[in-house]
Formats: structure tokens, C-alpha cells, sequence
């Protein structure tokens, strides 16, 4: 049986160089030219960065809009982006872009913010490192991911969905590979709505969805 | 303080620890050198006094100098400071020389651990040029920030920039304070330590003995902002907003800070504020000495809401404390409230008295509501704003620093 590798991860934000949007018109501007970093960081970091706790929107642009440009339709729209669906970053780019394009067409004047409110396009430094901790058998899984750091969380159900197989978390992923009757908890890991909870919540979601006191046998299969 | 890692594993959790031993562990035996202008008081002598055993606790070669100076280099960095911050000052190319040959004089007396060192921070202004000095060094050096320099004043700026721009990389608290630099330009906001007296766990017996000392009703609610007296705190604003929330509810409000002494604008706002607060018995300005951290924790403890009405603001670590303490925060939509208080989440931010009257007493009225914010408040600190974040974040830039070659992702 294959073991499972806890990796950490920690991030660091850092500026992107790019200049701060003060309207909708500049953040477009700014989209459109950033890296993918700065898109994936903006979509996909969000849970992990510091100084974060907007529940109500769970990307970065969609916080904006609704905080300081108080553009709640666009800020709607852009919340509703699920960045995991999409196979590249620049497909993401598109589809926020038409997105602001199809609001900027709306709008009567272009939602501006206020000096000390404008956005600042980031990206950051990740660095994962192995924690030495090793999964041998389902059954462990939940004391495991109990003890699992935010960014052990965020490295094998977020970041994870990068790697092949793309789209999917470690946990559900690992299970697969391990043959046996798994499918009860890799589709209860799967059903997570990642998106809208924290990873503290994730945590708790996992630790319940492969709860296995109940389910597991230690030979690797349903009891 | 000399506590080990361990020491905040009850606080933060295991995991946690364990995390920052495995990051320490990539980084261990190298060796840091933090270099700054004062080894007591001030916020960064605070976070070196930590950071730097806490670094030697996870096997880092670290070390902390001092650079020392007269008192017209001292003056000369003061303005510099003030500069920084906006304050319209401008400098002789005199005391340019000075603050040079000051930094001259301290290379030549750290030199040879400077050249030596794998990475070299150098805290605030006062010892930037020391990079410049060191021809034959061997680490990366980075700038590190820690004021607000948003707006920084052009005739002091450009001449600092020349120093700073020689960096490898720089650090600042808020992406509102960064410059633009042609190097990375990193964010790491300030900390708390949940163990130091201002924010440690107190027994009721002690917040009994400050309400006592300070004539507060245990039965009426509290409302509390701590800053020291400053137009930008908006001490005045807060007693307005007390004074609409008194004619409907019988609360108290304290408003606490020190440091006013010695400055005279300073002097003038303690005195706008003392008579905005009139004779009413239930308006409290302290004004207390800078080390009384247990009576501010106590008064904290003993608010059911924490006010920062500020209108201008750094990163706001009266916020953090506030929120640490399990308490609502109303605050200033400004600095960096906004990346700690949350609208029905961890607080309400305001813009006027009146908004914040509105706050307290819609929250005073919901008793539920502040208890909830609270738990949300506290564990929102947990996870963002101890010093153990902070050290992860040092850990992270080390390592990227030494191993990271330019790329965003490193696997080690």
C-alpha cells in the first residue's frame, strides 16, 4: 500500500509591481496584464493569506467590488467564479475580464474607490517542504488531517487541484490509487464545497467525511 | 524574554509549532543578523526582543546589533522618520554626511559579522546605509520598513531611496506603505505575543482590583478606546459618539493612553478631549505611563466593546489586541482596520460619530451578537496575528531569500 505524504506549505505575499487600480476601468487594466500568479493569487490564495476574513466573497476582486467600489452586481458575479472549473489561468482571465467588460457596459458612471482603498495587485511566495509525517492506511486519516496545519490543508485540497490529476484533491486521489471499496469517502471528500469555507472548516469537513470509526475495516474496505 | 517555541503551543496548537520547526530546521545554522537603532522601547525593539531568541530556539544562528549615534544623528533619523511618514522636513547635506559617517563609524564595529552573515535585516531608516558600507558581503540583505510610507516626503525619500533601492529585497506592513523598488517588495504585517502582560490571560481578581482603581460600574457597559491622544485617534469623536449612546443607555467609556507629555500637540488634544468629556462622571481619561501593559490588558478585558474611531491609521495593533480579547471592535475605516474588522463579523467600521453610536448601540442591544463577534474576533487573531505568524512569515523569506532563485514556488 502506498503511503501518504503530508506536505506543508507556507506563502508569503509580495507586490506584483503593477500600479494600484482606483476604478473598475484600472482593474480591468490590471487583469488583463498581470501574471497568472497574480490571477491565481487572487483567486486561490485567498484562503491562506493573512489579513483575509471576508466570509461573504471568497475571492480577492470580488471583495473589492463589493467593499470599495460598492458595486454589489459585479462583486455578485465575480463571487460566483469557481477558479477550480477552469483548465488554464488564462481561461480564468477571460472569463473575469467579460465579466467586468459586460458590467462596464452597464454602468452609468465606472465605480471608483476611494484614495486609500484602491486594489493592489499581488502575488506570493510559496514554499512547500515535507513535514516527514507519513499516512500508511486510511484508517489513520482522520487523526492525521486533524493535526494538519492550514497549509497542509490548503496544499493537499486547494493547491492540489493544480497538479495532476488535475482537479482533484491528495486525500480522494490517494484513496483511488489504493484500490479497495473507497468510493463512499472519496466522494463524500469530493462534495466539499471548498469555496466557501475556511480551511479551518475544510478541516472539519474532511475529518467528518473520512471518519472512518464507523465505515472502515483495517484490511481496506467497508466493513 | 527567553521562552521557547513550546511556550505558545497551548495558544496556537501544536501543528503549528511543529510547522515553524520544520521550516526552521531547513534554515538551521544559518546565520541572520538583525540591525536596528535602539535596543529598549519602541515597537521594534519589541518584536526583536522576541524574534530574535525565538530564532535561536528553531537552530537559526541569530543575532541582534544595535548601531548607536549622537544625539544630532539621532535628530537627524527623527526627521527622517517624520519624513517618511509625510511630515514636511528637510535635511542639509550636512546632516546627510552625518547620518552617513554615523553608519560609517558602526560598520566599521559590526563589519566582520555583517560580512559573514547569510542574511542581513536592517530595521527602519537609521542604519539603511550600512548595505553601501559592506563591499565584501557574502548574504542577502532586506530593508525592512516598519512605518508608514505611503506618502513620503520627496526631499527625504529620494535621497533614501539611493540607500534602499541597493537592497536585495524590502519589507513592508501594509501594501499601502510599499514603494515602488527595483526589487521584491514583501508583506508581513505586525504581531501580537499572547503572552506578554498586555495580552496574557488575567484572573478576575485582577480585573476586579483595575475596575475598582478606576471607579467603573461593574454593572453598566463599557466602552473603551485605547491610543494615545492624538487628532488622528479621534479621541473626540469617540466622546460623541458616547454622548448619543448615553441618552438612551447607561454606559461608561475610558478612554486610556499615554505618551502625551512631551509632545505638545499632544498636550492640546488631552485637553480638547477633557473638556469635550466635560464634568460627566462616566467619561474616564487616563493618561498612563507607557509600561502599564496589565492595566491596559485589564481595561480590554473589562470593555464589552473596543473603539478605534481613528481616521488615519498604520496597521492599528490596538485592533489586534481589542479582537485578541474576544471583544466586538468598531473602528475607522482606514490603515489597516479594514483588513481586521469585518462589518457583522469581528466588528463594524464607521466613519463618523454618529455611525459608531449606531454600532454601539445596536450591539449593546444584541448581547448574543458581541459574544459571537468575539469568538469569531479571537480566533481570527489566532490564525493571522501572533507572533507566530510573524515568525513564519520571517521563515518564508528566508528560505525563499536563499533557495528560491527567483521563482514563486519552491519545493524543498
Amino acid at each position: 500500500m502506498s503511503v501518504f505524504e503530508i506536505k506543508d506549505c507556507a506563502l508569503l505575499r509580495r507586490m506584483s509591481g503593477l500600479p494600484p487600480a482606483f476604478n473598475l476601468r484600472e482593474l480591468r487594466e490590471r487583469i488583463a496584464a498581470c501574471s497568472p500568479d497574480v490571477l491565481y493569487h487572487h483567486y486561490c490564495d485567498t484562503q491562506l493569506a493573512p489579513m483575509t476574513d471576508y466570509p461573504d466573497y471568497r475571492n480577492d476582486f470580488a471583495i473589492w467590488a463589493r467593499r470599495r467600489l460598492g458595486d454589489q452586481v459585479v462583486a455578485e458575479r465575480l463571487g460566483m467564479i469557481d477558479p477550480y472549473v477552469y483548465t488554464s489561468m488564462e481561461e480564468l482571465r477571460q472569463v473575469t475580464l467579460d465579466i467586468i467588460d459586460e458590467r462596464l457596459s452597464e454602468a452609468f458612471m465606472v465605480p471608483w474607490a476611494r484614495p486609500g482603498h484602491e486594489f493592489y495587485c499581488m502575488q506570493a511566495v510559496t514554499i512547500v517542504f515535507d513535514t516527514g509525517k507519513r499516512v500508511t492506511h486510511p484508517d489513520e486519516l482522520p487523526s492525521a488531517i486533524r493535526l494538519m496545519t492550514n497549509g497542509s490543508i490548503y496544499f493537499h485540497v486547494l493547491e492540489a487541484r493544480r497538479r495532476d490529476p488535475v482537479g482533484v484533491d491528495d486525500f480522494s486521489a490517494w484513496l483511488q490509487g489504493l484500490g479497495g471499496d473507497w468510493d463512499q469517502y472519496i466522494k463524500a471528500i469530493r462534495e466539499i464545497d471548498v469555496t466557501f469555507h475556511t480551511l479551518a472548516e475544510i478541516r472539519n469537513e474532511l475529518v467528518e467525511a473520512v471518519n472512518m470509526g464507523s465505515g472502515f475495516d483495517a484490511k481496506g474496505g467497508n466493513a | 524574554m527567553n521562552r521557547s517555541l513550546e511556550a505558545y503551543a497551548d495558544t496556537v496548537g501544536t501543528p503549528v509549532i511543529q510547522q515553524l520547526r520544520a521550516l526552521g530546521e531547513i534554515l538551521r545554522g544559518h546565520k541572520v543578523v538583525h540591525v536596528n537603532s535602539t535596543s529598549q522601547g519602541g515597537g521594534v525593539a519589541e518584536i526583536l526582543t522576541w524574534m530574535v531568541p525565538l530564532m535561536g530556539d528553531l537552530g537559526i544562528d541569530a543575532s541582534w546589533k544595535v548601531i548607536r549615534g549622537t544625539p544630532a544623528f539621532f535628530a537627524i533619523t527623527k526627521s527622517i522618520h517624520n519624513g517618511l511618514q509625510g511630515k514636511s522636513v528637510s535635511l542639509t547635506k550636512k546632516d546627510w554626511d552625518t547620518y552617513y559617517e554615523v553608519n560609517a563609524q558602526n560598520f566599521s564595529e559590526m563589519k566582520e559579522v555583517l560580512e559573514e552573515a547569510d542574511i542581513v535585516i536592517i530595521h527602519d531608516p537609521q542604519p539603511a546605509p550600512l548595505l553601501g558600507l559592506c563591499s565584501n558581503k557574502k548574504g542577502r540583505w532586506i530593508w525592512r520598513a516598519h512605518i508608514d510610507i505611503s506618502r513620503p516626503a520627496r526631499a527625504i525619500w529620494k535621497p533614501l531611496r539611493s540607500y534602499v533601492e541597493q537592497y536585495d529585497a524590502s519589507i513592508f506592513s501594509m501594501s499601502q506603505f510599499a514603494q515602488v523598488l527595483p526589487h521584491p517588495q514583501f508583506i508581513i504585517a505586525p504581531s501580537i505575543d499572547p503572552l506578554s502582560e498586555k495580552n496574557m490571560d488575567l484572573d478576575q481578581r485582577e480585573l476586579d482590583q483595575v475596575r475598582e482603581e478606576f471607579g467603573l460600574d461593574p454593572d453598566r457597559p463599557l466602552l473603551i478606546q485605547i491610543s494615545r491622544f492624538d487628532r488622528f485617534k479621534d479621541p473626540v469623536g469617540v466622546i460623541q459618539a458616547y454622548q448619543l449612546v448615553r441618552k438612551v443607555l447607561p454606559v461608561q467609556l475610558v478612554l486610556a493612553g499615554g505618551g502625551a507629555t512631551d509632545d505638545p500637540e499632544g498636550a492640546e488634544i488631552l485637553e480638547d478631549v477633557r473638556e469635550a468629556a466635560g464634568d460627566d462622571p462616566d467619561v474616564h481619561v487616563l493618561l498612563l505611563p507607557s509600561d502599564a501593559h496589565r492595566t491596559v490588558n485589564a481595561l480590554q478585558r473589562l470593555a464589552d466593546i473596543v473603539i478605534q474611531k481613528s481616521t488615519r491609521e498604520g496597521f492599528g495593533l490596538t485592533v489586534t489586541e481589542g479582537l485578541w480579547k474576544g471583544k466586538p471592535v468598531i473602528g475607522g475605516d482606514v490603515g489597516g482596520i479594514p483588513l481586521q474588522v469585518t462589518n457583522h463579523h469581528t466588528g463594524y467600521l464607521v466613519n463618523t460619530p454618529e455611525g459608531a453610536a449606531h454600532r454601539m448601540r445596536y450591539l449593546l442591544h444584541h448581547r448574543e451578537t458581541i459574544r459571537r463577534m468575539g469568538i469569531t474576533a479571537r480566533e481570527f487573531v489566532r490564525e493571522n496575528f501572533l507572533l507566530t505568524r510573524h515568525l513564519r512569515d520571517y521563515l518564508t523569506l528566508f528560505t525563499w531569500v536563499l533557495k528560491g532563485e527567483g521563482r514563486n514556488t519552491i519545493m524543498i
